[in-house]
């Protein structure tokens, strides 16, 4: 009876709660697809449901600009390059398909409840300090006037991060020129000359 | 037209249905006066439904069902419980940013394919992200210091996504594999 009395609260408050756990359910069991399925190419698609649902779950927290950045960055930006790299690897390989070595599956599962289980714990036995108000639908200003002023040492830091992360990006994923150094020993390329470039195209 | 279903995926739904009724009789305030009525007053309601649920999930498991539809509707169903004991709509968020966090860790540490290893990192930085601005729009709703600290994340994370997958395509072009299996070259 106590519960059902909640559930005339919850009515009362708002649409909000409903909102929140129709993306929950949206975003939980597109998780699961993400790390679940089969086909790889499709989780990465999946993804993109997962980063929806959560851009959804800002918008109902009146953070509306992070739910923009949140759609721009994540669900087109990290899931076009996570595609990308899928379709340059080879997404037929099927891995997951093959047992794994020990029983890591086990204790993933046992690690990860654990894990859940102990947030749940800190979770609910602080008192938190909620404020009724609800921020502002001018809280952009307040985050652009935070990240010139109190913020803007960090904002620096990650722009020069972003640029190095760039570069570091673009050197790792240069192709190499795959000309052999082995060239100078000249007489090693008599006798090896049929092996390596065998070996290294057939690598490949 | 009906779609031929496995014998897995009827396993599945069967028993989403079974935890739907449990979550129903929670919420409807059943279990808990059943508990009460019964002299069992140590065990809080709502562990005990979650609990009921998860052990019906490894049963189930256990009968070969569908992994994705019992695992999917197990944890919804769970949080669900949990997070509608709770009068606070913030520890509602702070459960849903704990589900996605241990979801994430669960495929981090059990996927052998690199790239996905790279997705489930990014679920967890995004279930991070819900709890940060959860507490922006409830704890600090003047200065919403949650969304800024939300922002550097996606920066991070934007970095993170390019590097990892760069280091991805270096270690195919040298092994021509994506197994986090055969990567040993700093193993130890």
């Amino acid at each position: 009876m106590e519960n059902l009395a909640n559930l005339a609260d919850v009515n009362a408050v708002s649409i909000e709660t409903w909102m929140f756990y129709v993306l929950a359910a949206i975003a939980i069991p597109f998780a699961y697809g993400v790390i679940l399925d089969r086909a790889i190419i499709r989780s990465g698609f999946l993804l993109i449901g997962v980063f929806g649902a959560i851009s959804g779950l800002f918008l109902i927290l009146q953070a509306q600009f992070i739910a923009m950045a949140q759609i721009m960055i994540y669900a087109v930006g990290i899931t076009l390059v996570v595609v990308i790299a899928l379709m340059l690897t080879n997404p037929r390989m099927n891995l997951d398909l093959k047992p794994a070595n020990g029983n890591s599956k086990v204790w993933g599962f046992a690690f990860s409840f654990l894990l859940f289980a102990v947030i749940y714990m800190a979770i609910r036995s602080e008192y938190w300090p909620v404020k009724g108000e609800i921020p502002s639908g001018a809280n952009v200003a307040v985050i652009g006037a935070a990240l010139t002023g109190q913020y803007s040492l960090p904002f620096e830091f990650a722009s020069v991060l972003l640029l190095a992360a760039l570069m570091g990006a673009v050197m790792l994923a240069k192709n190499e020129p795959s000309e052999p150094e082995t060239l100078e020993y000249s007489e090693n390329i008599g006798t090896n000359e049929a092996e390596t470039p065998e070996a290294v195209t057939s690598s490949r | 037209m009906v779609p031929k279903l496995s014998q897995q995926t009827i396993l599945g739904i069967a028993y989403a249905v079974v935890a739907l009724l449990i979550a129903g009789f929670y919420f409807t305030g059943g279990l808990g006066s059943m508990l009460i009525s019964s002299g069992m007053t140590k065990f809080p309601p709502d562990v005990t439904a979650f609990s009921l649920i998860s052990l019906l999930a490894a049963a189930a498991m256990f009968m070969n069902a569908s992994p994705l539809v019992v695992l999917s509707s197990a944890t919804f169903l769970g949080f669900f419980v949990l997070s509608i004991h709770q009068e606070e709509p913030l520890v509602r968020y702070l459960c849903l940013g704990g589900v996605l966090f241990a979801i994430g860790m669960y495929g981090m540490t059990t996927s052998r394919n690199a790239v996905r290893v790279l997705m489930s990192i990014e679920l967890m930085l995004n279930a991070v992200n819900i709890n940060l601005v959860a507490f922006a729009r409830y704890i600090d709703p003047a200065q919403v210091k949650g969304q800024v600290f939300a922002i550097f994340i996606l920066t991070v994370a934007a970095a993170e996504a390019a590097v990892g997958l760069a280091i991805v395509l270096a270690m195919y072009r040298n092994t021509a594999t994506v197994d986090m299996e055969e990567f040993n070259l700093l193993k130890w």
